[in-house]
């Protein structure tokens, strides 16, 4: 009795302070509905910012679900308005049940039962920029405490950048329990900045050197005004702290010197990368076969279509039309992973469909022309331009989107460079398929005869090589990379009737400049080309980098007409 | 050969006025815009809302009771192509009006024609100024009514770091010039203007996004791009990929309209700005009217059936835009003007037309006695869903195509 006498206060003290922390909760919550229900922007600013302390997980959704225009409101036939989230279970395709900020209930129904929604019949919750960035100051503060480690290095980042002594100690007590680098090393670089103009020279001359040991890129704005400012006012820091800045800053731009260079260098690979994995099928088609193939750029736009066609039956479904009648496939309705997959499935579909594109144009019109390579230029051109109005056609007169997959999204980022993932995806792939290519055509019996068909068509004949069979599937490798190549620039670059125009001159340069005949030359000219190409255009631009790298390769060919790797044969000679 | 290809075309544009033969009295109208090449994605949806709006007079009693006869012509997205197909228009044809040109360059190569014969142009896509012909009439945005106030907006948003960036030619170098001299006008030092451009289709954005991502370091930068079409698509993908977004760095495009939204990638856009006389979402009576009318005309079997004036009108998602706003409001003020003047005669149709006044779907327009409109601007956030929700507006703003005038 004595003890439960003893308890009771406790328990009602537990229960008080539980209640308080309860009613400070749904007080946020009532302000973030308040807020989305508001009309004026200025007061919705206003109500995020004081969210700031509400240490609530569905706030933090609420919030997050707001900024990315995934937030609706539920407005029942009686009584008030329901801001709501979807509550999305990964992995799970359907309608979801819809969450209320108000109190995390479920929406129901008159009934009493849970609704279910589906958020393409929804209409979002407005946002704007300035709104945006209000909640994202709010889930800055948040985000301190954020389980993912880089929206936590963001938030400090972020924090660092305003300067505001207050946050120090935020800064300091999270420091102790932190375990991430990166995050530990944002906090380290915000309190530094935070304190470089502290009143305390010991405090300030550490934070600045600090700021040097951290390469602190971020800080260099900041710390060349410093540098002006102690030049300009030697008295105000005085001169020790006039010194260190200075060289902090040399330091610094030394640094961002070797990032750009590097960041130049990837720049330069991967866009020579771009134009190997886009030549390469010609190299093999002009370049092997001598067929000067005009209708290279569509066969990559089929494949480029290709892959389209594969993304969206793994989504939504196609929709198309054939000499007029419209033509309705059903999608699988994946989402996420499942989905992300779909590219490399669009790989090998692209392959295939360009490929059987190859095989009947050679079939039904190039391998009539093996001795005319005028004539056969004429008739790829038209091929072409019969090719561009079919997409026309079929797929619309506008361009077509392809999403990126998750995994080619965003970039990776090292010492600060940023690696964007779709680049390094390439330069991957460009390697992986000229190995692809290099080992078909030097270790297998296709590869021996095309080798023997190409260097001389009769002697090969002779010995009974099936030339004609040869040539159609020589024909349909070249194409089947191009179409490849295509699938792989929907990454990159516009999905349209007329991708493939924007990519044949270019193409045809690297082959001819890397000398016709010979893989070796088309990867170096690529290579050499988009180097180039990286290293002119910070200082000339694009137009005149591009006009430059031309010129070059003009004045090139005059001098090494053969271009940069010269192949005898008797086939080429003749 | 080349005569026979010539009447080839004259046979096509013949037949494709057969249909009003049977229309008592008619006046001809001139429709020039690209129907093929790279320009024809943008400037079929003004040919479609020009036979719309001929549709709209002629059904509540046509032009001084004259009904409107199109003349569609396809200049097929060549400079050169445009003079010719305007001359033929008005010597051939006689029209009495030319609605027509999207590109400056396509404007500045019918421009001669348009005075040699004393023709009447209506020009309706958001230009770069500097220029004013007797027989141009410019419905179309000046820099004053687009590019400065976009600017000025960033300015009272705190942006103090500018990246202009455009494709390579006369709008966006012109433009630039414009917004350089207004930025420093307001303070802005050159080292924190920079000036970059890109040949038409260029697909290659890693250096210059990487460029405007240490630009963008200290986060008062933007970016005001003006380039042109297709390209937009490997920018903005590189700039998503980067980890730049609106809120570290936005986006002011003055080429990419509700239209143009249709061909890219909606997410990786959405939180960019864009500044226009018209939005489709701006929410007016006239407005949902204009909208609703030209979205069930469009879906006309009538309208999308092979016998219409020109076939190959495509119903599918499609949209309405400031240029096509401005097109269709072109239409009425000459109508106006012809009522008002009580004859076709351009030179008295010119006079009649300064004052002229029309209640537009979203603002209630001037003509100017400098051949430009007084307009409301609107400055509007693009949505995921490729609309464009409207964050300021500026009442009555009126047109100066020279900058001397506002650079003062």
């Amino acid at each position: 009795m004595k003890l439960l006498l003893f308890l009771c206060p406790l328990l009602l003290a537990v229960a008080s302070v539980s209640s308080r922390a309860a009613d400070a909760t749904a007080k946020f919550r009532a302000t973030l509905v308040e807020a989305i229900l508001s009309e004026d922007v200025d007061k919705q600013v206003e109500l995020v910012n004081q969210l700031v302390d509400a240490e609530d997980e569905l706030i933090a959704r609420g919030l997050t679900a707001w900024r990315a225009s995934e937030l609706y409101v539920h407005s029942p036939a009686s009584g008030a308005k329901a801001p709501f989230l979807l509550d999305v279970q990964p992995g799970v395709v359907g309608d979801s049940k819809g969450i209320r900020l108000f109190d995390g209930t479920p929406v129901l129904d008159p009934t009493g039962k849970p609704l279910t929604f589906n958020a393409s019949s929804l209409t979002p919750v407005d946002n704007s920029s300035k709104l945006r960035k209000a909640i994202k100051t709010a889930l800055d503060l948040f985000a301190i405490g954020n389980r993912d480690p880089h929206l936590r290095r963001d938030a400090v980042t972020k924090l660092g950048q305003a300067r505001i002594a207050e946050y120090v100690p935020f800064f300091e007590r999270r420091m102790k329990i932190e375990t991430d680098k990166e995050v530990i090393r944002s906090l380290g670089e915000a309190v530094a900045l935070t304190r470089a103009t502290d009143a305390d020279p010991k405090v300030r001359l550490g934070a600045i050197s600090q700021l040097g040991e951290l390469r602190s890129i971020n800080s260099i704005d900041f710390l060349r005004e410093l540098d002006t400012e102690c030049k300009l006012n030697p008295a105000k820091y005085g001169e020790d702290t006039g010194r260190l800045v200075h060289s902090v800053v040399l330091q610094l731009e030394n640094y961002i010197r070797w990032g750009t260079l590097v960041g130049t260098a990837f720049r330069g690979v991967s866009l020579s990368a771009v134009l190997l994995v886009a030549a390469l099928g010609l190299a093999i088609t002009f370049g092997l076969m001598g067929v000067i193939n005009m209708a290279h750029g569509e066969v990559m736009a089929v494949g480029a279509y290709t892959a389209y066609a594969v993304q969206c039956l793994f989504g939504n479904g196609l929709l198309f039309s054939i000499f007029g009648y419209q033509v309705s496939l059903k999608g699988a309705g994946f989402s996420g992973g499942f989905f992300d997959v779909y590219f490399l499935v669009a790989l090998v579909a692209s392959f295939v469909t360009a490929a059987l594109v190859g095989l009947g144009l050679e079939r039904g019109i190039i391998r009539f022309l093996y001795k005319r390579p005028l004539e056969s230029l004429l008739a790829t051109w038209g091929v072409s331009l019969v090719l561009q109005q079919l997409f026309r056609h079929t797929f619309g007169a506008a361009n077509v989107q392809v999403d990126a997959p998750g995994f080619l999204q965003g970039s990776l980022v090292v010492s600060d460079i940023a690696f964007a993932y779709n680049r390094i995806f390439i330069i991957g792939f460009a390697v992986f398929i000229v190995f692809g290519a290099w080992l078909l055509l030097t270790k297998t019996s296709l590869g021996l005869q095309i080798r023997a068909v190409m260097q001389n068509r009769a002697m090969a004949s002779c010995l009974g090589v099936r030339t004609d069979r040869v040539n159609m599937m020589t024909f349909a490798l070249g194409s089947g990379l191009a179409g490849v190549a295509g699938a792989c620039m929907s990454q990159i670059a516009n999905v349209g009737p007329s991708l493939g125009q924007s990519y044949i001159v270019d193409c045809f340069m690297i082959v001819v400049l890397g000398g016709v005949g010979n893989l070796v030359g088309t990867v170096s000219a690529s290579a050499g080309v988009g180097v180039t190409n990286q290293v002119l255009e910070p200082w000339l631009g694009a137009v005149l980098g591009k006009i430059t790298v031309l010129v070059a390769i003009i004045l090139f060919l005059q001098w090494r007409p053969s271009g940069l790797f010269v192949t005898r044969s008797r086939s080429l000679d003749g | 050969m080349k005569l026979n290809l010539k009447s080839l075309f004259t046979g096509i544009a013949a037949t494709a006025i057969v249909w009003s033969a049977s229309a008592a009295e008619t006046v001809k109208v001139g429709v020039l815009h690209s129907l093929s090449g790279t320009m024809a994605i943008s400037e079929t949806s003004l040919k479609d809302v020009l036979l719309f709006t001929f549709d709209e007079i002629n059904k509540s009693g046509g032009v001084m009771g004259k009904m409107i006869e199109p003349v569609v012509v396809d200049p097929a997205s060549n400079w050169p192509l445009f003079a010719e197909k305007a001359e033929e228009l008005l010597v051939k044809d006689k029209v009495s009006v030319v609605f027509g040109c999207w590109t400056s360059v396509s404007r500045k190569s019918v421009l001669p024609k348009f005075e040699q014969h004393n023709g009447l142009l209506f020009y309706p896509v958001q230009y770069e100024g500097e220029e004013l012909s007797k027989n141009i009439f410019y419905t179309a945005e000046a820099v004053n009514q687009q590019a400065i106030p976009a600017v000025a907006y960033m300015l009272a948003e705190g942006k103090k770091k500018f990246y202009l960036v455009g494709s390579d030619y006369v709008y966006p170098r012109t433009t630039n010039k414009i917004l350089k001299k207004y930025l420093q006008m307001k303070g802005i030092p050159e080292s924190d203007i920079i000036e970059i451009y890109t040949p038409f289709g260029h697909t290659d954005y890693q250096t210059i996004v990487a460029q405007i991502k240490k630009f963008a370091g200290g986060g008062n930068a933007c970016v005001i791009s003006t380039l042109n079409g297709d390209t937009n698509v490997p920018f903005f993908k590189e700039f998503a990929n980067a980890g730049l977004t609106s809120e570290n760095c936005p986006v002011v495009s003055f080429s990419i309209s509700e239209d143009e939204f249709r061909g890219l990638p909606a997410k990786q856009l959405a939180g960019h700005l864009g500044c226009w006389t018209y939005f489709m979402s701006v929410k007016t009576p006239e407005n949902d009217k204009f909208v609703g009318d030209f979205m069930s005309w469009i879906k006309d079997p009538k309208v999308t059936g092979t016998s219409y004036k020109v076939s190959g009108v495509d119903p599918k998602g499609r949209v309405t835009c400031s240029p096509m706003n401005l097109s269709r409001m072109g239409v009425h003020l000459w109508k106006q003007a012809v009522e008002k003047a009580g004859s076709f005669d351009v030179d008295k149709v010119r006079v009649a037309l300064i004052g002229q006044k029309f209640k537009g779907p979203v603002a209630e327009v001037t003509m100017q006695e400098n051949h430009h409109l007084i307009n409301n601007v609107f400055i509007g956030e693009t949505l995921p869903t490729g609309q464009f929700k409207v964050i300021k507006t500026f009442k009555d703003v009126a047109a100066e195509p020279f900058s001397d005038m506002f650079l003062k």
